[in-house]
């Protein structure tokens, strides 16, 4: 009453300013916003949006890879036109924005735990972040105080999260802590700190194995990260808690309402199919739609539709797939993603035989899971697709390319395989160029986006698609 | 001198060829009869003289072959021989060319001639002159140093208004003028909040008044003449007097206009090329153009018709609208009111695409003694229409294939027809306004209150106290699939939303001065004005979005399956103390000081206050020294004016809001702000210097106004677009200076003026450059805005220190020069293209100026012609040395539409030097595919290179048009003194008439939006419309 008295005054009489009409102006605080975020807020975004950034970034990766394809022929998305991924960027950077903040926060209440869940995804964002576009700014970004953040190179930035995830492991087991997890607000791993544990070796195991190509390559240590990692599906980092539905199943609908995408490429699906390998995979009736013949087939990447739109000639995303269904997870790593590093680490180590038995663990982990989201036991499935594909595959036999063709299987519509995929260097079996490609050679990078390109102009690199990640020599 | 003469009487020694009569008469006014008061009557070559009485009378002693000169503020002087009469009656002639009155900041009329600063005033003649139902659009080219710029000719559609130049570097600023409607500021704001109302062509608020209600608008240019208004104003004030009624009988007044509309300009398209690509036809294939010839396909496809369509003419229709305005007025000497009624129902070029305008008001006025009066007025208004989605709707005929009738878009169950799979995929656009809706409803109120309360004859007290009040419902939505079978459905419509957003905003605005009016000599007059202001703003929006409908056209928020909300409300209050001090000598002389200190709610609570200082001084020559005779009046003027500036609310503060995408299982989520606010912001401040000269020659029948300005404005408070990596979108900074300098030129001329024909000749000239001249250290470049371009020619345009605002920069074709002395910013005009052992030019990444999206100079020059009742009107308006970046040729490009791409099959060799200075000579294909040399082009040379390049599209968009045209007859009253029609006048307009640009997509006045950054980016805007009016009006 005696403010509404003191605006009245101001209003309609007062000629000269009192203290009254300074209380009058004070009116600038944002109603509408906060000074101080909630721990478990911004945990809460955080987590969320480390998982959907998976889905940001594996929408266009998933074109490299060529798990999809356009339905228009010499699509950007298909041809490696240089595109702007701006949205994507901006989205990671934003995680790593609140992700900053829950630690500075974190800090003034002791709350390791927060701080200690904030540095692991940190390390996944900006793993996604280097092997997409290289150097990134790090080190001089988040804090406001820098208009033009300088870049860390992409090695640095390697440097980064293995340095932050030994500091989780630490803040994970800090005494002091005074503040739990809520595990609501943990889209990840629920406030089990068992599990976080688990993700920091999985995730060095997977940093560390990206290294093959440098000279700081250790099979050894890979292996040693493996050990402290998951022992099984039920680990697996990743976020089945959505708004709506999962990211894949808003394509997978609007593509059945003909709003396109989610089409799977001719590559993913011969070689799941049968055409390729000659070998029918259990798990692509998981994931995709027959055609109106009943038969998987998948659309060459830049070529475009076949059939004339009336009926279903090709293969998509289904709405009920394992990974692409309302409720279905969105996966970050993964237990069999694990088994296919410690495959891949004890076959370069020649441990030839503990390579096979990661690499089956892996093949069945996948498929197993993938019929457990379908409600259904995928153990037969499992031991029938290994003994057809792989009759008489034996430790001396198994090589990196068989590792590699189950892995791409098993990473489906996973930004990881885009690592794979170069380290790899494409040498997927029948994997060829887009038609209408712009490049002559294989994609190795995106740009930087428009809004670093002009807006950070002086620290931004100037790179070519084709210039290789300092893991890809 | 008149003491000499009555002694040179006295003593008889009057000069014997001077035989002086006594003459007497009546002046009165030409239009009405009505006497004139106070004419000045000298006799010409000397000092005698008098002024007419309360009657128009005079009476003068004067020579018998003397000359007497009838004077008058507002009217053209006349001379009358005396020829021996004793009675000399005259009529003088009112025109605006002389010593009007004008209105001032704060609704104050003063004489033009007191002014230190330029005013230019229209009258509600001018107003409504070409029929524009926006009033922003009706001052186009109609005011010295005013551009009107907007984002095409759509119904009910947002125009901008700037005032000598972009003032402010903020690109969300609103660099408006402050707009007054009797005294009380109104909101001119163009909100794009709701669904995807950035997208839609929503109105300016300033739109939603009625033309045909206004008296006058009188343009104050910012500086000194806005002081007293304070930072409000700092662009400029659009000050609006509406009509009031007038005593004596009752008059009823019906305008009735009806008009027709279509696109004036539209883009060239090939019509060699059909579907398809890397030329082979497949009338299923997603690209319109790049397939066969038409000659080819039509062996191939016997349905394939003739020749292509054009869709960019065939998809718009004619539009139409219509508006009547009813006024009854009248009233006794001590009470007059006004009321008036009007609806106005606007259907556009592009389908679907409407505006609706229902307004009433009323004005009223009471003196209720001889020292106490008031008045005040009230205008309900509701607005809105049917807001399409141009940008899009253009962006999709770019998609569609020419091959098939874009305007037969609906199969007979209700669902889209395409371009492609006989009907069953491809958007179309039409469809997509004809389902996807975003319809706005604004109930306005605005209100003002005025006292006036006058003790003694020396003071004045008046308060005005108003309100302008408003909600806005807007409303888009569209439907979600049917479930039918091979059901084509439109993107943006996704599966079904509804998305309503409800706007709420009131500003009340109380004014209280004193005016104090003093003559201590009898040379000298005072007067003193002292003033509170206080100004109150609030705003609240509540959007709630409705995802996947059920029922699949039920738009109702209960139908929708995702339902999520967001609000905002936000406070903003300003208060300020003003005061000003204006002497005038000898009517010769005039000199005003003001002052005004702030108080402003949205700065930090240190720097809220602040006070800046105006002074202006007007020298009446003519006054003041004799003059050759060919000069009637010549006034010089010069003025200073600070003014200082605050910010929008909230932005001194690093905030967290709730989350997008949350509640997740009623988790929520928290995340830091995007724009990273500033506790320590200082108010902007603009210094503003003017100098001027007002001449008039040969009886006034030659008026010149020239006006020079340079303003600069410091500590602009800047959102300045970083990087994401810093943890924010954008950092609020006081971040630069600009400055603006500029010339302003009116000419008038009268060079027949007789009592059946008038001439008139109005001639306007502006020149602005503008210059940042300074940017924060550590920042390079300020990044505003930018329009997409394929494979990575978005153009942009940034702010670097010495360039002048409005820069375009983009991507461009290299330049071969070997000596390293290309400059950084600037292509190197002379040197060859640089092409690359692919036999293409080389696209240059670095980026370049390319063109300005700042006109070099902009004028306009109205003819008026009158003959007895009938009066003839023209403006020819132009623009000039302006660029633009043609988005829609980008994608002409990129698709296969414009005409030059018809040399797709052609072998050339480009002109231009390798990269070791050679003589290109490599013969390349300029199609798809695999080329006559055997070689795979790819995408072909339009989409690998051409469309790469920003420079192809960034073109000259001068203009000079034929703004308006307009007849008007007024029936003689020797028809109508039997009837009870007092006053009957038809007049018939024709707008945009004729346009002449180098431009080649639509008009070039339309930008891709009505913001400070939408300026040269054509876009995909809504199109020009050229129209034609008809109009009525009676008075009974």
């Amino acid at each position: 009453m005696k403010n509404k008295l003191i605006n009245y005054t101001c209003l309609l009489l007062a000629l000269l300013l009192s203290a009254g009409c300074e209380e009058y102006l004070d009116v600038n605080d944002n109603p509408n916003t906060a000074i101080e975020a909630p721990l478990d807020g911004l945990l809460a975004y955080g987590s969320a949006q480390t998982g959907l950034n998976q889905f940001r970034v594996g929408s266009f990766t998933g074109f490299f890879v060529q798990y999809l394809a356009s339905p228009n022929e010499g699509s950007n998305s298909d041809t490696y036109i240089e595109s702007d991924y701006s949205g994507t960027w901006g989205s990671i950077y934003n995680t790593l924005t609140d992700l900053y903040d829950l630690q500075l926060f974190g800090a003034e209440r002791n709350a390791y735990h927060h701080i200690a869940a904030s540095k692991v995804m940190t390390a996944i964002n900006l793993g996604l972040l280097a092997d997409t576009w290289g150097a990134v700014p790090f080190s001089d970004a988040f804090t406001g105080e820098n208009i033009t953040p300088a870049y860390d190179s992409d090695e640095a930035i390697y440097n980064t999260i293995f340095r932050l995830l030994d500091e989780a492991e630490d803040d994970f087991s800090n005494p002091a802590n005074e503040v739990n997890l809520d595990a609501d607000s943990d889209f990840i791993h629920a406030g089990d700190l068992d599990a976080w544990d688990k993700t920091i070796d999985a995730l060095r195991a997977r940093y560390l194995n990206h290294l093959t190509e440098t000279g700081n390559y250790d099979p050894a240590a890979v292996l040693n990260a493996v050990n402290g990692a998951y022992a099984s599906s039920g680990d697996d980092a990743e976020l089945s808690r959505f708004q709506v539905r999962n990211p894949w199943a808003d394509v997978a609908v609007d593509n059945e309402n003909l709003l396109l995408g989610g089409w799977l490429s001719e590559q993913f699906v011969d070689a799941l199919n049968g055409n390729t390998f000659g070998v029918v995979d259990p798990r692509l009736a998981l994931v995709a739609t027959a055609t109106d013949n009943g038969d998987y087939v998948g659309t060459v990447n830049g070529a475009g539709r076949m059939g004339d739109g009336t009926e279903a000639v090709e293969s998509y995303l289904s709405t009920d797939g394992a990974l692409s269904s309302t409720n279905s997870p969105l996966e970050i790593i993964t237990y069999a993603e694990l088994k296919f590093i410690e495959a891949e680490a004890a076959l370069r180590s020649n441990q030839n035989d503990q390579a096979l038995m990661a690499f089956e663990a892996g093949v069945r982990a996948d498929i197993e899971k993938l019929f457990a989201l379908q409600g259904m036991d995928g153990t037969a499935a499992a031991n029938t697709y290994l003994a057809e594909a792989y009759p008489g595959l034996t430790a001396g036999s198994l090589d990196l390319a068989t590792i590699f063709r189950e892995k791409y299987a098993a990473l489906f519509l996973n930004p990881e395989t885009w690592v794979d995929a170069r380290r790899h260097n494409y040498q997927y079996q029948d994997f060829s160029l887009p038609e209408n490609a712009a490049l002559s050679e294989f994609i190795r990078r995106v740009q930087y986006p428009e809004t670093e390109l002009i807006r950070n102009t002086e620290n931004t690199p100037t790179v070519t698609l084709t210039d290789r990640i300092f893991w890809n020599r | 001198m008149r003491l000499v003469t009555l002694f040179f009487l006295l003593i008889g020694l009057v000069p014997v060829s001077a035989q002086s009569i006594l003459v007497s008469g009546t002046v009165t006014d030409q239009e009405n009869g009505e006497p004139l008061i106070g004419v000045n009557v000298l006799v010409a070559g000397s000092s005698t003289g008098t002024v007419t009485d309360l009657n128009g009378s005079y009476q003068v002693q004067a020579p018998t072959d003397g000359t007497l000169r009838f004077s008058y503020t507002g009217y053209t002087p006349q001379d009358e021989s005396v020829n021996n009469r004793n009675r000399i009656d005259v009529a003088l002639q009112a025109g605006t060319q002389l010593d009007e009155v004008v209105v001032t900041a704060l609704g104050i009329s003063r004489e033009k001639k007191a002014l230190g600063y330029a005013v230019q005033e229209l009258e509600s003649e001018e107003i409504t002159r070409a029929q524009q139902s926006n009033v922003v659009n009706a001052l186009q080219g109609q005011v010295a140093g005013v551009q009107v710029t907007g984002a095409g000719g759509g119904p009910g559609q947002a125009a901008r208004i700037i005032i000598r130049g972009i003032n402010s570097l903020d690109p969300g600023a609103n660099n408006q003028p402050l707009f007054v409607v009797d005294g009380i500021p109104i909101s001119n704001e163009t909100l794009t909040v709701g669904g995807d109302g950035v997208n839609r062509n929503v109105s300016n608020r300033a739109a939603d008044l009625n033309p045909q209600d206004i008296e006058s608008i009188s343009v104050l240019k910012g500086g000194p003449a806005t002081a007293l208004y304070g930072l409000r104003a700092a662009n400029g004030a659009v000050i609006i007097t509406t009509k009031t009624g007038k005593s004596g009988k009752l008059t009823v007044d019906l305008q009735s206009s009806y008009g027709t509309e279509t696109v004036n300009k539209f883009p060239e398209t090939q019509k060699t090329y059909t579907q398809g690509f890397a030329g082979e036809y497949d009338p299923n294939s997603f690209w319109p153009t790049w397939g066969s010839t038409v000659e080819e396909a039509r062996q191939q496809d016997p349905t394939h018709p003739a020749t292509i369509f054009n869709n960019f003419e065939n998809a718009y229709q004619n539009g139409n609208q219509w508006r009547n305005t009813l006024t009854i007025s009248g009233g006794s000497d001590k009470a007059t009111f006004r009321t008036s009624i009007s609806r106005l129902d606007h259907e556009g070029v592009l389908p679907f695409s409407t505006y609706e305008n229902t307004s009433f008001k009323l004005n009223a006025n009471y003196q209720a003694t001889d020292k106490f009066s008031f008045g005040g007025g009230i205008n309900y208004i509701n607005s809105g229409g049917d807001r399409v989605f141009a940008d899009r709707f253009n962006e999709r005929l770019v998609y569609w294939a020419p091959r098939v009738d874009v305007t037969d878009y609906i199969f007979e169950n209700g669902t889209m027809k395409g371009y492609r799979n006989d009907g069953a995929i491809g958007n179309n656009p039409i469809y997509g306004e004809f389902s996807n809706k975003w319809i706005d409803d604004v109930d306005r109120y605005l209100g003002n209150l005025k006292f006036t309360y006058q003790p003694f004859e020396f003071l004045q007290l008046n308060y005005v106290v108003g309100m302008d009040q408003y909600t806005d419902f807007r409303r888009n939505f569209a439907p979600a699939p049917r479930g039918l079978a091979e059901e084509n459905i439109f993107e943006n419509n996704g599966l079904g939303f509804v998305n309503e957003t409800r706007i709420r905003s009131r500003q009340v605005t109380s004014n209280i001065n004193a005016i104090l009016n003093f003559n201590p000599g009898e040379d000298f007059d005072v007067q003193f004005l002292v003033g509170y202001d206080i100004f109150d703003s609030s705003y609240d929006r509540v959007t709630t979005n409705g995802d996947e409908l059920d029922i699949f056209d039920l738009y109702s928020l209960n139908n929708a399956a995702n339902i999520s909300t967001s609000s905002f409300t936000s406070t903003y209050r300003l208060l300020g103390l003003y005061g000003d001090l204006s002497l005038a000598y000898r009517s010769a002389i005039y000199l005003s000081i003001t002052g005004r200190n702030d108080w402003s709610s949205a700065l930090p609570k240190a720097n809220r206050s602040f006070f800046y200082p105006s002074v202006s001084l007007g020298l009446v020559l003519s006054e003041l020294t004799e003059l050759p005779d060919f000069f009637s009046y010549a006034k010089l003027r010069a003025s200073y004016a600070a003014i200082g500036k605050d910010t929008e609310p909230y932005r001194t503060n690093v905030v967290y809001s709730s989350a997008p995408g949350f509640p997740i299982d009623g988790t929520t989520g928290w995340t830091r702000g995007n724009e990273r606010g500033a506790p320590n912001l200082v108010p902007e401040q603009t210094a503003t210097f003017e100098v001027g000269a007002d001449l008039r020659f040969v009886n006034n029948r030659i008026g010149l106004d020239l006006t020079y300005y340079n303003s600069t404005s410091s500590d602009q408070i800047i959102p300045v677009p970083v990087s994401s990596a810093t943890g924010f979108t954008s950092f609020i900074l006081n971040a630069g200076s600009i400055e603006n300098k500029g010339i302003e030129a009116i000419l008038r001329l009268r060079p027949v003026a007789t009592t059946d024909f008038n001439w008139d000749l109005n001639l306007n000239y502006t020149r602005n450059r503008n210059k940042v001249v300074e940017i924060r250290d550590g920042i390079e470049e300020i990044f505003l805005s930018s329009s997409f371009g394929y494979a990575g020619s978005s153009a942009s345009i940034s702010l670097i220190e010495g360039q002048p605002y409005g820069n375009i920069y983009g991507r461009s074709y290299a330049r071969y020069t070997p000596n390293g002395s290309e400059d950084d910013l600037f292509i190197d005009e002379n040197a060859p293209l640089l092409i690359g052992e692919d036999g293409f030019p080389v696209i240059e990444t670095d980026q370049k100026v390319l063109g300005n999206t700042q006109p070099d100079w902009f004028g306009a020059i109205t003819n008026t012609f009158t003959w007895k009742d009938l009066s003839f009107s023209f403006m020819f308006d132009t623009r000039q040395g302006v660029q633009k970046y043609n988005q829609m040729g980008n994608f002409f490009a990129a698709f296969g539409i414009a005409p030059y791409t018809t040399n797709r099959n052609e072998t050339i060799v480009f002109d231009g030097v390798l990269a070791d200075g050679t003589p290109n000579t490599k013969a390349v294909w300029l199609g798809q595919g695999v080329g006559p040399d055997g070689e795979d082009y790819g995408a072909g040379y339009y989409r690998n290179r051409y469309r790469g390049s920003t420079e192809n599209f960034v073109e000259e968009a001068d203009w000079i048009r034929l703004r308006n045209v307009s007849l008007r007859y007024q029936l003689p009253t020797s028809l109508l003194e039997s009837s009870f029609i007092q006053r009957a006048a038809i007049t018939l307009t024709g707008n945009n008439l004729w346009l002449d640009t180098p431009y080649s997509g639509f008009d070039p006045e339309g930008n891709r939006g009505n913001q400070n950054i939408d300026d040269g980016f054509g876009g995909f805007t809504y199109p020009g419309v050229r129209s034609f009016f008809v109009s009525l009006n009676v008075t009974f």
